[in-house]
């Protein structure tokens, strides 16, 4: 019976798939997608950290720090994790109202960020500002205010992505409401001559439409141009610099208070903020550093934009969040 | 006795049972799990705000007309291709057809802004033409177009099998009275299409209700928007999952009761059983494939070319300028063979359920249980309108604390994919699956043809090419399948979906759309090979193949 054989065929090829379990101390560490992607700073840091350590480092991998937020609070005291990596200042208060997190214990006198940083339990690895990228070849004059984009000429439009899905769409809703406080619904609705269309994610903005010419501006990071100077070689795309500020992201890591690994949980976060970690960032996650890189920091990274860093603090977003964003759909959505 | 122990023998019911159980189960649990960590369910939120019934009346009306278009064209392209059994490109067309519905969303947009876009392949020929708005891709046009891009192909090809599977005897008859064009629509085409509309129609509006990045992206902003996003908005980020099991509870109302609906309709049994796949036997004169239909025909096809064809161009050159950063080998190969095995996997299963669910349905009919035989299908559809990121977070609440590390991983997201590749299985085979026709039955019950004989020598002959089909989409579905691997997470071992996803992630734009080539390539490569295996009819002995010819027309005189 072929099919019988088929089936067979099958399961062996699933258990085949299953690959081998591993002895052995572990590490297990819950971060995003694009970070143990063979380009980002993941295998890099795998392999510095294992030649220290003599234990394996296993990446576990979600597609975003939402998800990371959630699998932590679905699987709760039964997490898995040892270390999650990859939780922004916007998730914070929210992972630490889980109660499943424990201080970092980490010296962070090395830490090299636009804020003061004093919080025990999140160790910033990365930071970045939100920022519109725009496409020189179609853009000679970008706007350098929010005031200049909401005026600009009917041709000048921009790609946004959505604040209930995207991180960045988040950054945006964040920003214009740190800049305009009680006017942000105004504005937003201002804004939306300018707007082509709003992505679920950044890779759909980024890729499909904004690679593809659609649009000469979209919302991206302000770091995003490194990439393009640094790895393509191009000085196509750059980021406008607003004179309001630009809206900051730390991404940090933090220890799961369970961990049947503390030693080696610890020993992790105290490499964080060497340079064996961070020399991947800059390149490999398109991010500035969190400490002073010297000479080792790219020099594309000299070129790109220096604005003022505008942010709430994590209890504030958590607090007011799902108002602002019901404050943005009525605004948006006629 | 015999007969009716070969007629109404109880293992298909069995069968049937037990997938029913497991999909049901799975279906159901999951959303009852999240219902129970929820605890309380505000139902009037649904009417009391005002921007969710906004996103349940456009969610409504873009799947409606999504569908309406998507069906209303497919049948006058279903009839031409079935007219045009011989033409320069068709097997191209065809494979083409196949794939639409398998190209992971990200992949598609990508095609359909390079074509449509602003500054699309059709941007001077729609400057020269004047009169359309430069943005058509955005907005409600832009979801209908996408929608089409998808849904059309996909609806054209079930109906192109359903006319092909007509016997030859009837089309060779059709050939000699010379029928022209109406009354082969009256006679032959309208009852072979019939009883397909509303299952397809279902099946479409379903899709089209359920699309989360195509409505997001071309929507062009909140107002255009879906369930799906609320839900995501709900689970993921307010993590509120009273909202979430509402919102689910409502999508699988609406959703179900349709296909109730359909189901129901619909169910007018066949006049004739289809015999073999007629295309290369087919060499009857067709007097309506002259005079204007020359014309029409070509309009129709040269139409489905310029909808299907460019956006997958513009993937093919993308990806073959990417080319040269592919990734360096090392992790694309890997990748590529985990995902196929999946599929593999999740293809057979899918498979396997979709049979016992059909053959359980066809002996609940036989022996008069038309309510119960209506369940029976209408469970395999269930996969369909509970979402995904409700089915998979449920999953995770069953099965927890015990989940997710290594190969558990992998296994649980061959199963989801299996039942979400259920409905299309299903709706590929279900046409070929009644089988024989009561003369036929009674004829093999007198001869003492039962059991496997009977599976082996008259039904397999009229399932194989079906069920090679329906593999092939249960397969690549699961091949492109992005959304079920991303709840579960991976160990740094990625399928080529998501490491497309890395790749866009990391900026590789080149080396990600040449991921997306391969992905496209894999697609082809099954659709091609399940094809190929099972184009000859099997090979019989000359003796029982003409017995079973003449057999077969007996029945259907």
């Amino acid at each position: 019976m072929p099919l019988k054989v088929y089936a067979a065929g099958a399961s062996l090829a699933v258990l085949l798939v299953a690959g081998v379990a591993q002895a052995g101390e572990t590490l297990t560490v819950y971060t995003y997608d694009s970070f143990v992607s063979e380009w980002g700073p993941g295998p890099g840091i795998e392999k510095a950290f294992e030649a220290r350590c003599d234990c394996d480092l296993e990446f576990v991998a979600l597609p975003g720090g939402v998800d990371i937020l959630q699998r932590l609070r679905l699987e709760g005291q039964g997490t898995a994790a040892d270390v999650v990596l990859g939780l922004d200042m916007n998730l914070m208060a929210e992972a630490r109202s889980l109660d499943l997190l424990a201080p970092h214990g980490v010296d962070t006198a090395a830490l090299d960020l636009p804020i003061a940083w004093d919080d025990d339990t999140f160790l910033p690895y990365d930071w970045g500002h939100f920022a519109f990228v725009y496409d020189t070849e179609q853009l000679s004059d970008p706007p350098d205010s929010f005031e200049a984009l909401l005026e600009a000429p009917e041709d000048v439009k921009v790609i946004l992505q959505d604040p209930r899905t995207s991180v960045t769409g988040l950054g945006l809703l964040l920003w214009i409401k740190k800049v305009y406080g009680e006017q942000a619904p105004e504005v937003w609705s201002r804004l939306q001559e300018r707007v082509l269309t709003v992505t679920n994610g950044w890779s759909q903005a980024y890729f499909s439409l904004f690679m593809n010419g659609e649009a000469p501006m979209v919302l991206s990071y302000a770091t995003s141009p490194a990439y393009h100077m640094a790895v393509e070689g191009t000085d196509r795309y750059q980021a406008a610099e607003f004179e309001e500020g630009h809206y900051l992201q730390v991404e940090t890591a933090a220890m799961v208070a369970d961990t049947e690994q503390p030693e080696l949980a610890r020993k992790f976060l105290a490499f964080v903020l060497t340079p064996d970690f961070q020399r991947h960032i800059p390149l490999g996650n398109v991010m500035h550093p969190a400490i002073d890189l010297g000479d080792e920091l790219p020099a594309v990274y000299d070129r790109l934009i220096a604005p003022k860093s505008l942010a709430f603090s994590p209890e504030e977003v958590q607090a007011h969040r799902r108002e602002w964003i019901r404050e943005w759909r009525n605004a948006v959505a006629q | 006795m015999a007969s009716r122990w070969a007629t109404h023998s109880r293992w298909p019911l069995t069968a049937g049972i037990v997938a029913l159980v497991a999909v049901a189960g799975l279906g159901l649990g999951s959303l009852g799990a999240l219902l129970w960590q929820a605890r309380e369910l505000h139902p009037a939120m649904l009417w009391q705000e005002p921007w969710l019934a906004a996103v349940l009346r456009f969610t409504l009306w873009q799947a409606s007309l999504s569908t309406l278009l998507s069906i209303g064209l497919a049948m006058p392209v279903a009839l031409a291709l079935a007219r045009r059994p011989h033409f320069f490109g068709r097997r191209l067309l065809l494979r083409a057809m196949e794939l639409s519905l398998v190209i992971p969303s990200l992949i598609a947009l990508f095609g359909l802004v390079a074509v449509h876009g602003r500054r699309g392949w059709l941007a001077p020929l729609r400057d020269a033409l004047g009169g359309l708005p430069d943005d058509y891709l955005y907005g409600l046009s832009g979801i209908v177009l996408a929608h089409v891009f998808y849904n059309l192909p996909l609806a054209a090809r079930l109906m192109l099998q359903a006319l092909e599977e007509a016997p030859p005897a009837q089309w060779r008859l059709a050939g000699q009275l010379g029928l022209s064009r109406g009354a082969l629509w009256k006679a032959l085409e309208w009852p072979r299409l019939a009883p397909l509309l509303p299952r397809l129609a279902a099946l479409v509006f379903t899709l089209c209700f359920t699309s989360f990045a195509i409505v997001m992206t071309l929507g062009g902003g909140p107002a255009s928007s879906t369930l799906e996003v609320a839900l995501y908005q709900a689970m993921k980020f307010d993590h509120d999952l009273a909202l979430a099991a509402l919102l689910a509870l409502t999508q699988l109302a609406i959703c179900l009761t349709l296909w109730l609906l359909a189901l129901s309709r619909g169910g007018t049994p066949r006049l004739a059983v289809g015999g073999h796949p007629s295309r290369s036997a087919g060499r009857w004169w067709r007097r309506d494939a002259l005079g204007i239909s020359r014309f029409t025909d070509a309009c129709w096809l040269a139409g489905l070319a310029a909808l299907l064809l460019p956006p997958l161009a513009a993937v093919l050159v993308a990806g073959v300028l990417g080319l040269p950063d592919m990734p360096r080998g090392a992790s694309l190969a890997p990748a590529a063979l985990r995902s196929l095995s999946m599929a593999l996997g999740a293809g057979l299963g899918a498979l396997a359920l979709a049979v016992a669910l059909l053959a359980g349905r066809q002996w609940l009919r036989d022996t008069r249980h038309p309510l119960a035989a209506t369940v029976m299908e209408g469970g395999g559809q269930l996969i369909l309108v509970i979402p995904a990121l409700v089915f998979g977070t449920g999953l995770f609440l069953l099965l927890r604390p015990r989940l997710g590390s290594g190969w558990e991983g992998y296994a649980l997201v061959v199963l989801v994919n299996a039942f979400m590749a259920l409905p299309f299985a299903m709706q590929v085979i279900r046409g070929a699956l009644p089988g024989l026709s009561a003369p036929e039955r009674r004829l093999a019950d007198q001869f003492g043809v039962h059991g496997w004989a009977r599976l082996r020598w008259l039904q397999w002959p009229r399932l194989r090419r079906p069920l090679a089909l329906a593999l092939a989409y249960a397969m690549t579905l699961s091949l492109g399948d992005f959304s079920v691997i991303a709840l579960f997470g991976s160990p740094s071992a990625p399928t080529l979906p998501m490491l497309l996803f890395q790749q866009l992630g990391g900026y590789r734009w080149q080396g990600a759309a040449a991921t997306a080539l391969l992905l496209l390539a894999l697609v082809m490569l099954v659709f091609a090979a399940l094809d190929r295996l099972t184009r000859r009819p099997p090979r019989y002995g000359w003796g029982r193949e003409k017995g079973k010819r003449e057999g077969e027309e007996v029945s259907s005189e």
